[in-house]
This record gives structure tokens, sequence and C-alpha cells, in this order.
């Protein structure tokens, strides 16, 4: 009863914690999720058997199965190579880790009209970023926005 | 092809990823050594395909050769090899524009689509849930990978939100997935599908175990409620990546939960109703987002969610005409929906990125790409002559073969919200007046000379020639869908063979 | 020459007219009407020499798995219809080898064949499903031929589609509906069938849509208003198209529908009344018109609805009536079209206001459309009079009660009247003075196809005889053998002839009375257009859209983590409520479990409440511990061994990070939080009730028993666990490690992509003689300890890799042992240059992949894939699976190096975009181009595009663009 309870607690815990502010705390908040996750996974093997899968021929009846114990370690190493992602997530943003931005999709727009010089090949969408622009004619004065930004 | 080389889907493409970024990823070598492997993956796929149709219906092979239970069991029966096929030549195709695109030339791109692959085709391959989740999570972090790939110092905010989204979603689902996996485990004693098949039509627990491990692939392949993240993901990425991750991440959650409904719960009839239910909305949902958005590729994107509500509707019509159907539409969707994305990215690298409405006029100056978007747009719509008419025409019948008229006639009214969503975007972006950049362009360099340069439009326009194929000659891929379907109906033979291993 | 080859010939047309068309440009029009023209002969040949009576039959597979075949039939109406789209077809492609300006033409010509073999295919389809694809080709190529006409055309040519489309979409759900039904998809077994008599609700239901899509197709009221809004097209596709052919497509499918729903009353009511309010509605709106383009095609909605009410009375007459006015109809309204288009190419407008005296100017012109108007009205001798007069009679012989028979009588002539009035209203162009500039005569070239088409409405009108076998074919087919047609001008005395007296004296009067009529009819517009309707229909669903897509439409990722776990609770609610499970198996707690949920309890208590990071950070790694605790106690060594290891890294990784993030959390609104809250209590309920049920109410799984029983003797090792691991589910195990290698190259291109936020300037404020100042000189104890465990902790890693396979150990926990090590190298260096890590951790990376994937293709040599081989070696029984884990040890220590190289250290160039927080080390110039939202805590992020990158400025722009911070060996990014 006391793997269930400690199950429910790590995983409500967890659940607050992501749906918060903050990239750090989604982090953390994921990081008890995976440990009430993992501990699901143990007890999946059954908690009454808590031998050491260890030794030369371990008695089924005492030794703790070890499939779910391989599994756990998989998926604790797995994560962990998702948390540390989100951490570097956490600190490639603008200015910190706020996730309350109230962006409209429209940062996402070319900001100037691209002219490669001489090819004729064009440079891909996200490379149109801050190259230097060779302004073609008044060209973004007139440029046409829908009124009020936000849809 | 013998069982025991099945394994190498997924090592070849490793084993070329682990070499490049070992040799430090050297621009020219890792763009060959990319469309080589490749190529290699969609040659091998087609003979796995022929090889199935006329040989055994299915391959399968323990890996390790443990006893049944202990190994990891690989299997490959006609679904699994059409989708081989159909997206490792998407991956191709894609590969192909992100060459041409100059996305190739970012650092890692080639390796991160390479075990992005390998990923995908051990997904498929494997017939053993916690492996299901070690390979979603193999490609998973590839993608995350992608989503953010930008040349250097170039990422913009939106790839920053939008991969903070795209992760902790589907860090959610694949957490959601494992713990599933290990109730599965708890309740039934084993993760093998074949030991599994059956299982949750006798037992109760066994069916609400399993019933975590859909949640969390349905939360993967974005069915309503659980839609919002793909939309709002998949735009704001690099047009390549978007038209790789359209064929392989919503397909594969849909592939395991055609497989696992047919396997485990051996298509049970009285679960059917709440597969019609969701993925109904599902469709309405999708379409109705599609028109409401702003930008092409927002379209596009919501769209996706009301096209995968259209091909589960072939498992909640779960009969030979339903699956063959819906395997029809989701191998019909990867083609076009690639091609879109593709076609789209083209304008986007020519014209630059911009609301709806900001570059028109394109027809005149931009013929090819016009008439390529014009024909993946109507494909998808369901129009003949393409693969899209065939295969809604089949969900159709299937439907209204099974008496299931409610879902027929919302997938009919959905067909015509699809139209308008799509004559939106072209009407825009291609009809109308030669709007601003597109007219300041012409005043400027030669006003005949298209930017868009031909090679950049080629991988459209291949897609939008198999969905051309496909739409005339539907037979080709009917007759197989229909053996695919076959083995879903009747999952004997692809439980058996993994228990002989 | 089957049907076979001559819809392939057709379909040949199109690519030959594209090449034509771009060559020969107008010209192409002369071979195109040729090849038309030996189309229809092929056809009346198959005709001639057909087998049985009623028709040519040909059957060839196309999708078997369905049950469709690509079944072509020809009998009488199909003839008749495909004449009718061949011959004018001819007629207004040559035509317009005149008509259109100089230059290529090969979309125009191409689209124009593709359309009448789309046509072509319709009449001679004999499978519903083959019906169905060319009835959406006509309207995909409708679609098309309106939208090339140039910007203004977008907006009708998008209403059309749509109109047309939805159409399609009655016409698919009839097509899916009669399969149910019937079973079969030929359209002969289909209508022969005897479901329609069986089952009159499945008839009504099919009637509608039937109905539903002909009337889209047709211009039928509702949805008449795509026809007039199609007039931006120029004319030939006016003429053709939405004249004489595409529209008829409508009218084809409802006669062909007649033979199996002419008895069902919701079909003929409903036919007959749209069909005649049409016709009324039509004829009216054309006498407002003033442009004659607009007027002929408020007159095609009118006659259309003739036909449909002639059809929904669905007897022998019917068809006679359909029959020949369907010919009538398509020889002068095709010609009146060209008369149009002659004029306004030789005048330059089309207002009958601003044309006049043109009967001086153009006197083979006005002589065309004289006979034309004159055939529409209905005046003897021509076959527009014979026409209306078969209409006539089916309406006053048709078997509905008297009241109704009247009523459908004088509403027809009331229309009849009203087409006469706008007949001769066309005519007023002619009289009358010709203007100063006046329009010279069209050439005869340009004159010649109008000239047939008019002057075949006398011929036939007076020798009637000639077109009875073909009509006769058609009604035959239609309404059975009692259908036959006499074209004779004089019947006696009958009602229909009473009924045109009526027409023309009320036509005369209405002529007479015409500026009176014009003042009335002028002011009074109907209230809603179908223009706006389609109009608003596109514009709400776009409102909707945009609702509907609202509330996903935001980059909070709490929005859109909220959906999955709200549904999570709903599945939990029902497992709760539908599961049933056995007892428990074994007694599950013990004294110390309740001891570690009161340790966990507290620790997620503080954490919640934890408002600092550093605290945040501290309680996390303390509850990281527990957990550890808790797989200690349920026997799992190796797991809390790795537990504890990567809890300590995920401490060391968040700390890098800890000073480049504010210090403390941001406020989350008050009712977010009692609703997360909410949420969380009941998920964690709901997963804490699925491990009760779920788990530990079974014995040892038989996967279990064979790993503890015979793991030791299958694999040598006696750690199970790692044997699992490593051996038997090696699989799980190289997906692990590639996950992790990949999670490292992720790292480095979210870094190299956006670069890292500045690091924030320190807090700690002390003067400078304070004896903590200075970091280096702190950290003396750090330092000493850190050169005395350097060695031990890379002994200990060693140590655990090599026992891995018989003890708590294996490949990840040395690995992370390992990069522990690193990890307090990194911490005790005095500053960050000096501490740049030397370790190329990319290729450690690629070589820990690779090096596992060799070893599982070793394996092959032994049958299977990561099959594990034992071989010995000085005595020392070694395996593969060894290997294996040094493949797992290098990726893991990569991951390391790579989070704690770059994360931990500056850039050596800072990246151009990073202008956030700290002074704007790049210079802003060039306007800003866009502006984003005003919201407070959103940053003024104006995107990285307006920032100049120096480097670029000064280097020519090359079209191969070199990347200027990476030197040119391949890897001189990272590592050094």
């Amino acid at each position: 009863m006391a793997i269930a309870l400690t199950v429910g607690v790590l995983v409500a815990g967890g659940v607050f914690m992501m749906l918060r502010r903050g990239m750090v705390r989604v982090v953390i908040g994921f990081m008890f999720l995976n440990h009430g996750v993992n501990l699901i996974i143990l007890a999946a093997g059954g908690a009454d058997r808590r031998g050491e899968a260890l030794g030369g021929s371990p008695d089924p009846a005492t030794t703790a199965d070890p499939l779910p114990q391989a599994f756990v370690l998989t998926a604790i190493v797995i994560s962990f190579a998702v948390t540390i992602y989100l951490l570097v997530l956490a600190v490639t943003g603008d200015a910190d880790d706020d996730t309350d931005l109230e962006l409209t999709g429209r940062e996402m727009e070319t900001p100037t009209f691209i002219e490669d010089a001489g090819g004729s090949t064009a440079l891909p969408a996200d490379e149109l970023g801050p190259r230097a622009v060779r302004r073609t004619g008044s060209h973004s004065s007139r440029r046409r926005r829908p009124p009020g930004g936000r849809p | 092809m013998s069982a025991d080389l099945l394994p190498l889907f997924v090592v070849v493409p490793l084993l070329a990823a682990g070499a490049l970024v070992l040799l430090g990823d050297p621009r020219g070598l890792s763009r060959t050594t990319l469309l080589g492997v490749l190529g290699v993956d969609v040659v091998a796929s087609l003979w796995l395909v022929t090889d199935l149709r006329d040989g055994p219906t299915v391959l399968a092979h323990a890996v390790g050769q443990w006893p049944l239970g202990v190994s990891i069991p690989f299997a490959a029966d006609m679904l699994t090899a059409l989708m081989l096929a159909m997206t490792g030549s998407l991956t191709l195709v894609c590969a192909w524009f992100g060459v041409v695109s100059q996305q190739a030339r970012k650092r890692f791109f080639a390796p991160l689509v390479l075990v992005l692959t390998a990923g995908f085709n051990g997904a498929l391959l494997t017939a053993d849930l916690f492996n299901l989740f070690v390979f979603v999570e193999t490609m998973l972090l590839p993608s995350y990978g992608l989503i953010i790939l930008a040349h250097r110092g170039r990422g913009r905010l939106m790839q920053v939100t939008s991969a903070r989204i795209y992760v902790t979603v589907n860090l959610l689902a694949s957490t959601v997935l494992v713990a599933g996996v290990a109730l599965v485990y708890g309740v039934a004693g084993t993760v093998n599908l074949a030991e599994l098949s059956g299982r949750a039509t006798e037992d109760s627990a066994v069916a609400i175990a399993v019933a975590v491990v859909l949640f969390a692939l349905s939360v993967k392949a974005a069915v309503v409620p659980v839609h919002g993240w793909l939309a709002r993901t998949y735009p704001f990425m690099s047009p390549t990546v978007t038209a790789l991750f359209s064929g392989l991440h919503t397909k594969v959650a849909i592939y395991a939960i055609y497989r696992i409904y047919a396997v485990v719960f051996d298509g049970a009839e009285e679960f059917l109703w709440v597969g019609l239910v969701l993925f109904s909305v599902t469709m309405v949902v999708g379409v109705l987002g599609a028109v409401g958005e702003q930008d092409a590729r927002s379209v596009l994107a919501f769209h996706m969610v009301s096209q995968i509500g259209y091909i589960l509707l072939g498992v909640a019509l779960f009969g030979a005409a339903g699956l063959t159907a819906g395997i029809f539409y989701l191998l019909h969707h990867t083609v076009v929906k690639a091609s879109l994305f593709l076609s789209i990215g083209a304008v986007e690298i020519g014209y630059g990125r911009y609301p709806l409405g900001h570059v028109t006029g394109l027809l005149r100056r931009e013929p090819l790409t016009a008439v390529v978007f014009f024909t993946a747009a109507m494909s998808l719509v369901g129009l003949p002559p393409f693969s899209g008419f065939v295969a809604k025409l089949s969900l159709v019948l299937a439907a209204f073969g099974e008496g299931r008229t409610a879902v027929a006639a919302v997938a009919v009214v959905v067909s015509l919200f699809t139209l308008l969503s799509m004559l939106k975007v072209w009407g825009k972006m291609f009809l109308g007046e030669p709007e601003d950049s597109a007219r300041e362009v012409l005043g400027t360099v030669g006003a005949r000379k298209p930017r868009i340069p031909a090679p950049l439009v080629a991988p459209a326009l291949v897609l939008v020639l198999v969905t051309l194929t496909f739409g005339v000659g539907g037979e080709l891929l009917l007759g197989v869908a229909a053996v695919a379907a076959d083995g879903l109906v009747d999952p004997r033979a692809y439980v058996e063979a993994v228990i002989r291993t | 020459m089957s049907l076979l080859v001559i819809l392939a010939l057709a379909v040949l047309l199109v690519p030959a007219a594209g090449v034509l068309g771009r060559r020969a440009g107008r010209n192409a029009g002369w071979p195109l009407a040729v090849g038309l023209l030996a189309l229809a002969g092929g056809l009346v040949a198959v005709w001639d020499d057909r087998a049985d009576p009623g028709g040519v039959v040909q059957q060839v597979p196309w999708m078997p798995t369905l049950g469709i075949s690509l079944g072509l039939r020809l009998d009488g109406l199909g003839l008749l219809f495909g004449l009718l789209v061949l011959v004018i077809g001819a007629v207004v492609v040559a035509w317009s080898s005149r008509y259109l300006g100089s230059g290529g033409h090969a979309s125009f010509y191409t689209l124009m064949t593709f359309f009448a073999a789309a046509m072509l295919a319709l009449v001679l389809a004999d499978d519903l499903v083959v019906l169905f694809v060319a009835w959406e080709l006509t309207t995909l190529c409708s679609f098309l031929l309106i939208a090339r006409s140039g910007p203004e055309g977008r907006d009708p040519a998008i209403r059309t589609f749509l109109v047309t489309a939805a159409g399609g979409l009655c016409l698919l759900t009839a097509v899916a509906v009669m399969w149910a039904a019937t079973g079969t998809t030929r359209l002969s077994a289909v209508l022969a069938d005897d479901v329609w008599d069986a089952s009159p609700g499945l008839a009504a239901v099919v009637a509608v849509l039937v109905a539903l899509a002909a009337f889209t197709k047709s211009a039928q009221f509702p949805f008449h208003a795509w026809l007039p809004d199609a007039m931006v097209a120029i004319t030939p596709v006016s003429a053709y198209l939405h004249a004489a052919a595409m529209v008829k497509a409508g009218i084809y499918l409802m006669l062909r529908f007649t033979e199996a729903l002419h008895a069902v009353p919701v079909w003929n009511v409903l036919l007959v009344s749209v069909g005649l309010l049409t016709a009324l509605m039509g004829a009216v709106l054309a006498l407002q018109r003033h442009d004659l383009k607009e007027l002929l095609a408020y007159s095609t909605v009118s006659q259309l609805g003739f036909l449909t009410a002639t059809i929904g009375i669905g007897t022998e007459y019917a068809a006679v009536g359909a029959a020949v006015h369907v010919a009538a109809h398509a020889l002068f309204k095709s010609a009146l079209f060209m008369a149009v288009g002659v004029i306004d190419h030789q005048a330059g407008t089309r207002d009958i206001r601003a044309l006049s005296g043109l009967a001086r100017t153009m006197p083979a012109t006005a002589g065309i459309m004289v006979l034309a108007a004159a055939s529409m009205a209905g005046l003897p001798p021509l076959l527009g009079f014979v026409s209306k007069e078969a209409m006539f009679k089916a309406m006053a012989h048709s078997p509905a009660p008297d009241a109704a028979v009247w009523l459908v009588g004088t509403v027809a002539v009331l229309a009849a009247a009203c087409t006469f009035a706008y007949s001769v209203r066309m005519l007023t162009v002619l009289p009358g003075r010709a203007p100063a500039d006046a329009p010279r005569e069209a050439a005869a070239a340009f004159l010649a196809p109008v000239a047939v088409v008019a002057l075949a409405g006398p011929a036939l009108g007076l020798a009637g005889s000639v077109a009875e076998p073909l009509l006769g074919a058609a009604s035959t087919a239609v309404a059975g053998s009692g259908a036959e047609p006499d074209l004779g001008l004089w019947h006696g005395w009958s009602p229909e002839l009473f009924m045109s007296l009526a027409v023309f004296g009320l036509g005369g009067a209405l002529v007479l009375a015409r500026r009176p009529v014009d003042r009335v009819l002028g002011r009074r517009s109907f209230p809603v257009t179908g223009v706006a309707v389609v109009e608003a229909f596109r514009r709400g669903s776009i409102a909707l859209g945009e609702q509907v897509g609202r509330p996903t439409r935001s980059d909070v990722p709490r929005r859109h983590l909220m959906p999955p776990v709200v549904s999570l609770v709903a599945l939990a609610a029902v497992g709760l409520l539908t599961v049933e499970v056995p007892g428990l198996y074994g007694d599950p707690s013990t004294v110390t479990d309740w001891v570690l949920l009161v340790l966990v309890l507290i620790g997620v208590a503080l954490a919640l409440r934890a408002r600092s990071r550093v605290g945040l950070l501290t309680i996390a790694g303390d509850v990281g511990f527990a957990v550890a605790l808790w797989f200690y106690a349920l026997g799992a060594t190796d797991v809390a061994l790795t537990q504890l290891l990567v809890e300590v890294l995920t401490v060391v990784v968040i700390v890098l990070l800890l000073n480049r993030l504010p210090s403390t959390f941001h406020r989350t609104g008050e009712v977010r939080g009692w609703v997360a809250a909410a949420v969380a209590v009941l998920v964690g309920a709901g997963a804490a009730a699925a491990t009760w049920l779920l788990t530990d109410r079974r014995a040892l799984s038989p996967a279990g028993r064979y790993f503890l029983e015979e793991g030791e003797e299958q694999t040598g090792g006696t750690n199970v666990v790692n044997t699992i691991l490593v051996d038997f589910r090696a699989l799980d195990t190289l997906g692990e490690l590639t996950v992790l290698g990949v999670a490292g190259i992720a790292i480095v291109v979210a870094i190299e992509s956006r670069g890292l936020l500045p690091k924030r300037p320190s807090p700690i404020t002390e003067p400078d003689a304070s004896p903590i100042r200075s970091p280096r000189d702190n950290m003396v104890v750090l330092r000493v300890t850190a050169r005395t465990l350097g060695p031990v902790i890379v002994a200990l890693s060693l140590f655990f890799l090599l026992r891995g396979h018989n003890a708590p150990g294996g490949g990840f926990i040395s690995a992370l042992i390992g990069a522990a090590g690193i990890a307090l190298v990194y911490l005790t260096a005095p500053d960050d240059r000096v501490s740049r890590m030397r370790l190329p951790y990319t290729r450690f990376i690629g070589a820990g992949v690779v090096v596992a994937v060799v070893v599982g293709l070793l394996g092959l040599l032994e049958g299977s894939f990561l099959r594990p081989l034992h071989v010995d070696v000085l005595g020392i029984h070694v395996t593969t699976a060894l290997v294996f884990d040094v493949g797992v040890y290098l990726a893991v220590v990569g991951v390391i190096v790579a989070a704690i190289s770059r994360l931990g250290v500056d850039e050596k160039e800072p990246l151009p975009l990073r202008h956030a927080g700290s002074a704007s080390s790049v210079l802003h110039s060039g306007p800003p181009a866009t502006t984003t939202t005003s919201k407070p805590h959103s940053r003024e992020t104006a995107p990285v595009g307006t920032v100049h990158d120096e480097q670029d400025r000064t280097r020519p722009p090359l079209p191969e663009r070199p990347d200027p911070f990476r030197g040119a060996g391949p890897a001189a990014g990272e590592g050094h």
C-alpha cells in the first residue's frame, strides 16, 4: 500500500509542478513524475519479493523480479537524457526561462526580404535571419500588416 | 529476405549515424551517406514488400535468439513492410529537399535524420511493448535536435517555444506510455505482443492497462482533445523537418494503435464506439482549426489533425473494408502531406515566410510550384484522379458498408471544409494580384525569372507523381493494403510467427 | 472501334492540345476541332453497328478490391449528350481560334480538351464511381478555367468550386448509399435493381441527394448564384462549359436516374417546384440585366429550370420534351454566347445601352443573333418552338391532379413569356443609328462556326424528322419504348398550342411595355443574393475555425499539457469503475516503506512551496535520494546506484544553469495554482489506485523466473539485472545508448542554434577586501580533494565497469561515476576559460554508438544481431557483452562532457543574437521590421532579423556561404 501512496504523492507533485510557470519548475515536475512512474514499474514486478537478484541461482520465491529492474534502469537513463535537454531549452530562450510568453506566431516571419546577390539558390527559411540585406528599392515601409497583430 | 536480417533496418542507419558523428559530420560525406543509406533502406523495404506478397505473410525473428518472452521479437507483416517502404521513400525525398535547400549543411542534420529513421524502423518492427517505448524515444531525441536546428546563431525564439511544447508533451506521452507498459506487465506478466494477443477481451485489468498505452499513443497521434501541440509546433520548424515529422511521428503512433488493437483487443466490437466518436470529433475540429489559421503552414499543420481522424477511422471501422481503407489512407496521407509541406517550404525559401495574403499572385511567376501545390491539395481534399479520391471513397464505402452512416456523413462534410482551407491557401498565395514582395521583385530582377529554382520543387513534384499513380492505378496499393488488412483482421499468422521464433 | 479506344483518344487529345497550344498559339483551335469531330464520328460509328439495340457495353477492371470496374456503356441518352459535348466543343474550340489574342494558349486548350474528355467519360460511364470521377473532373476544369482568367477571377472561381464540390459530395454519398443497398456499382444494374420499389425511404434519400447534386451543377435555385458569377471567365469558356456542356451534366444525371426515380413522389415534387421557381426567377433576373453576357447567364439558369421541371414530371412526354430542349438549348445558347463574344471582340463592350445600330454595321452577326434569339423565344418554325411545345405537352398531360397541372402550366407560361421578353430585349441592340466608331463586321472565319450552330435551329425546326432517330433513341433510353418524338411543327389544336399562343401574347405585351417594366424591375433586387450566401458561408466557417483553434493557439506549455492530464484523469475514473482484479498475491508493504513514504511526502511538500531556485534544487535532490532508498528497499541495488548518480549529475547540470536565470521563480496566477492543484491531486489518486489495483496480484512472471533460474547459466554473469541489460534485452540498451548519445548532440545543436542566455551578475556583493570575495581562494579544500580523488574515481569507474556482469555495476553506473569525476574536475577549475574540456565529446558519442552496433553485428556470426559471443582469453572468460558496455560507457561520458562543457563555460565568441538582458552587444540598425505584443511580461522580442552581423557585411556575399564561425577543419567547433 505504501508504494501506491508514494507513487500518488510523486505523480501529484510532479503534475502540479509541471503545470506551473517557468521551465525549470516544469523540468523538476517531470523529474518527480518519472520517479513515480519508475516506482510503478518496480511495483509491477511484485513488491512482496524483495531479494537482490545476485549470485549463482537466486531463489525465485524471495528474489525480486529482475525484468522490471532492467526496465527502470532504461527508463531512468532515458528520462535523464531528456531532462538535460529540457534544461538546455530553459536557457536558450530570449530573456529567462519564463514559459508564459504571448507570441503571435509572427515572430517566425522573415523580417526583411532577402535577395541573394549572385547565386540563384535561395537560402533556407530559417537561414533568412539577420544576414546582411541588400535593400532592393524602398521596400519595407510599404509592408502591409493586417491590423491588430494578435489574431 | 530472411527474418534475421530485419534488425538491419535499425542497425544500418544507426551505424551510419554513429560513424558520421565519429568523423565529426564532414559536409560532403554526410550528405552522400544520408541519401545512400536512405536509398538502401527504401530498396530493402520494397524487397520486403514483394517478398511478403508472394511468400509467407509474416517474417519474425527473436533478437539474440533467446526463447519466447525473454528476447525482443522483431516481426514484419505486410502492414509493417508497406509503412517501411512508404515512409522510407518519404524520408529519402525529404532528405533530398534538405540537401537541395542547403538544410543539410547544418551540423548534425544527417546523423539526426539517420537516427530518426533507425528509431522509426525499430518502432515498426518490434513486437515488444517496452522496446516500442525505447524506439519511440530513439525517434524523439533526434527530433528534439531537428526542431531547434538552425544555422549557427540563427535559431528563432519560436523554435525554442515550439521545442518546449513538443518536448514536454512528448515526454508526458512517453512517461504515460512506459507507465502503461509497466501496468500491462504488472497485470499480464509479459510485454510480448504475441503473448498478450486477445487477453484484453478476456481480462478487464489487461484492457485498462493497454488502454493507458493506447491513450499515450493517441496523445502522440494528436487525437482531439490532445491535438493542440501538433498544430502549434509543426509550423515553426524548418520546412524539411516539418515534412519529415508529418510522415514519421504521428504515423508510428497510428501504426502502433492499429497493431495493438488488432492483436491485443482482437478487434473487439464493444470499444469501437469510443473510436468512432473520438475520431469524428478529431476530423471536424482539425479541419475547422485549419480553416481558421493565418499562415500556410499552420493551416497544413492543423489539417494533419483532421486527416489523422480519417486514418484512425479505419480502426474504428474494424473489418476488412475499413482497415483496407484506413491503411490506404495512411499511405496516401504520408505522400500528400509531405508534398504539401515541401512545396510550401519551397515558396517560403523563395519568397520568405509571411502570413497568407502578403505574398500573393504567384501563379504567373511560379507555375510549376502552383501546379504541384494545387495537385497535392486536391489529392488531400479527395478529388479524382488522385490517390486521395480512392482513399476517401474506400473509407466512405467502408463506413456505409458497416452501417455507420453518421460517421460517413461527417467524413463527407469535412472534405468540403478541407476544400475550403486548401482553396484559402492556394487562392491567397497563387491567385489574385501579384502583391508586395512578389511584385517588388518583379520590378527589379527579371519579371519572368521564377524565384523558386526547379530543383527545390522537384521533391514535391515526385511525391505528386506518386499520388497521381496511386490515384489512377489505385489497385496497385489497394491490393497490397487489403493483404495488410487481412493480417490485422485475423492476427493469428502474426502471433504464431512471433511464437515460433 | 470500341468505346474505350474513343475515350483513350479523347484523353490523348489533352496533351496534344497542350503541345499545339504552345506551338501553334490560337490557331490550335482548328486541328482540335477536327479531332473532336472525328471522335463524334467514331461515336456514331460505334452506335450504328451496335449488336443489341439497348447499347454497347464494355467492362475493364479498375479497382477489383473495391469491386469497381471501368464500365462504359453507349445508349441513346449517352449518344445524344456525347454528340452534343463533342460537336459544340468542336465549334467553340474552332471559334476561339479567332476569338483569342496572339501568344501561347496551351493551358486554355489543354483544359478545354480535358473538359471535353471528362464530359465524354461522364456520359459514357456505366459505373457509379466512374460517373462520380468524371463529375468531379468537370468541377475541377471549371474551377481552373475560371481561375486562370486573371486576378479578379479568384473569388468567383472559389465560390463556384465550393458550390459544385458540395454537389459532388452529395453525389458521392448517393453512390455510397446505392452501393451499400445494391452491393454493386454498375449503373445499369443499380438502376434496374428492385430496391427502389422495395424500400421507398432509401429511394427518397437517393432522390434528394441526386437532385441536390444536379441542382448545384445545373445552377438551380438556391445554388444558381455561381453561374452568373462565373461569367468572369472568357467567352469560349462561358459558351462551352457554362451554357452547353457542364451545366447539362446535372440534366444528364437527372435524366439517367429518371429510370429508377420517376415514380418517387419526393423526386417529382422537388424537381418540378425547384425547376419552375428557377425558370421564373432566372427569366425575371435576365430582364433586369444590362450586360448581354450576364443576361445570357440568367437565361441559361432559367432554361435549365425549364428542363428540370420537365424531367420532374417523369412521363414519356417529359423524356421527349427534355431531350429535344436539351439539343435546342445547346444550339441556340452557344450561338448567342458566341455572337455576344463576337460583338464584345469587335465593339469592345457588351452593355445593351452602349450598343446600337448593329444591324447596319455588323449585318451577319445581327442575322445570327436574330435566328438564335428567335429560337430561344420559341418562335415557329425554329427548333426552340418545337422543343417548347414538347415541354408544354409534357406539362399539360402530366398525371398530377388538375389543380397542379394548371398551376404548373401558368408558371411555365409566365416564365416563357419573360423568356420571350428578354430575347427581344437582346435584339434591341440591332436597330438605331450606328455610333461614331462603328464596330467592323467580324471576319468570315470568326463567324463561320457561329453560323453553323445558329442555322441548325431553323434547319432542324423545319426538317425535324432528321433529328428524330437521335432524339428518339435518347428518350426511349430514358422512358422506355413509348417515348417516340414526332417533331412536326403542327399537332392540331392541342393544349400546348394554346399555351404557346398565351406566351406570345404575354411576351409581346411585356415587350411593348418595355420602359415601365424596366423601371419596375430596375429597383427591386432580391434582398439576398446567392453570392452573398456563399461568401457568408466562407467567412463564417473561417471565423468559426478561429474560435475552434483559439484554445490551442498558445505557446504556454501548460495549455498543451493540461488536456492530456485531464483526459488521463477521465481514463483513470473509467478504469476504476470497470476493472475487477483478483486478491493481493503477497503482503507488499513493510515498516520501512511507511518511513520512506513520509520522507518522500515531506520532500514533495517542501518542493511545491519552494520560491527560490536553489531551494527547489536541493529539495528535488533530496526527493531523488529518497526514491533511491525506495529502490534499494525493493531489492534493486543496480537501479538505486543509477538513481543516485543520475540525481547527482542532474543537480550538477541545473547548478550550471542557475547563474543564467533569475534567482526566484515567476509568480503563477492564483486561480491557475488551484486548478493545477486539483488536477494534480486527481491524477495522483488515479496513479495510486492503478498501482494498487494492477500490481502485486500475480505470481512471478515466467520471464522473471527464466532470468533468475537460467540467467547465470546462459550468460555467465551473476548480476541478473545486468545480464538482462547487456545480453537478453541488449536491443533496449542499444536504443537507450542511442537516446543518450543523441541527447548530447541535441544539446550541442540547441546551444549552437540559439546560444545561451548571458550569465547574470553574481548576487554576492562582498567588498573587495573580504576573504570570501574571490572564488579561487575559497576552493582550496575542493581542489586538494579533487587532485587526490581524481585517480580514485577513475579507478572506481573502471572497477565498476569490469565487474558489472557479476555484481552491481555495468556500463551506465561506471560511466556515471566517471562523469561525476569529470564534473568534479570542472568544478575545481579556477575560472571558466581554463577549464575548457579537452575531450572531443561528440566523437565519444559517435564511438560509443559505433562500438555497440559493431558488437551487435558480431552477434550475427552466431545467428542473430546482438547475440553475445563467449571467448576465453588467457583463461579469463570474456564475453562481447563487456565490449557492449564499453560502448555504453563512451556514449554516457560523451553526453555528460557535452553538457558540462557547453553549459558551464561561456562561448568563445558571443553568438550574434545574444542581445536580451545584458547590454546589447550587437548593433541595432535598419528599421525594426516587426513589432510584437505589448504584454508586460513578454520581452521586447524584436526578431533576430534586425540584428546586423558584422562579420557578414565585410565579407563579399558569396552564393556558397562558408560558416564564418567554423574554421576550415570539420571539428573546429567543439572541444578545442
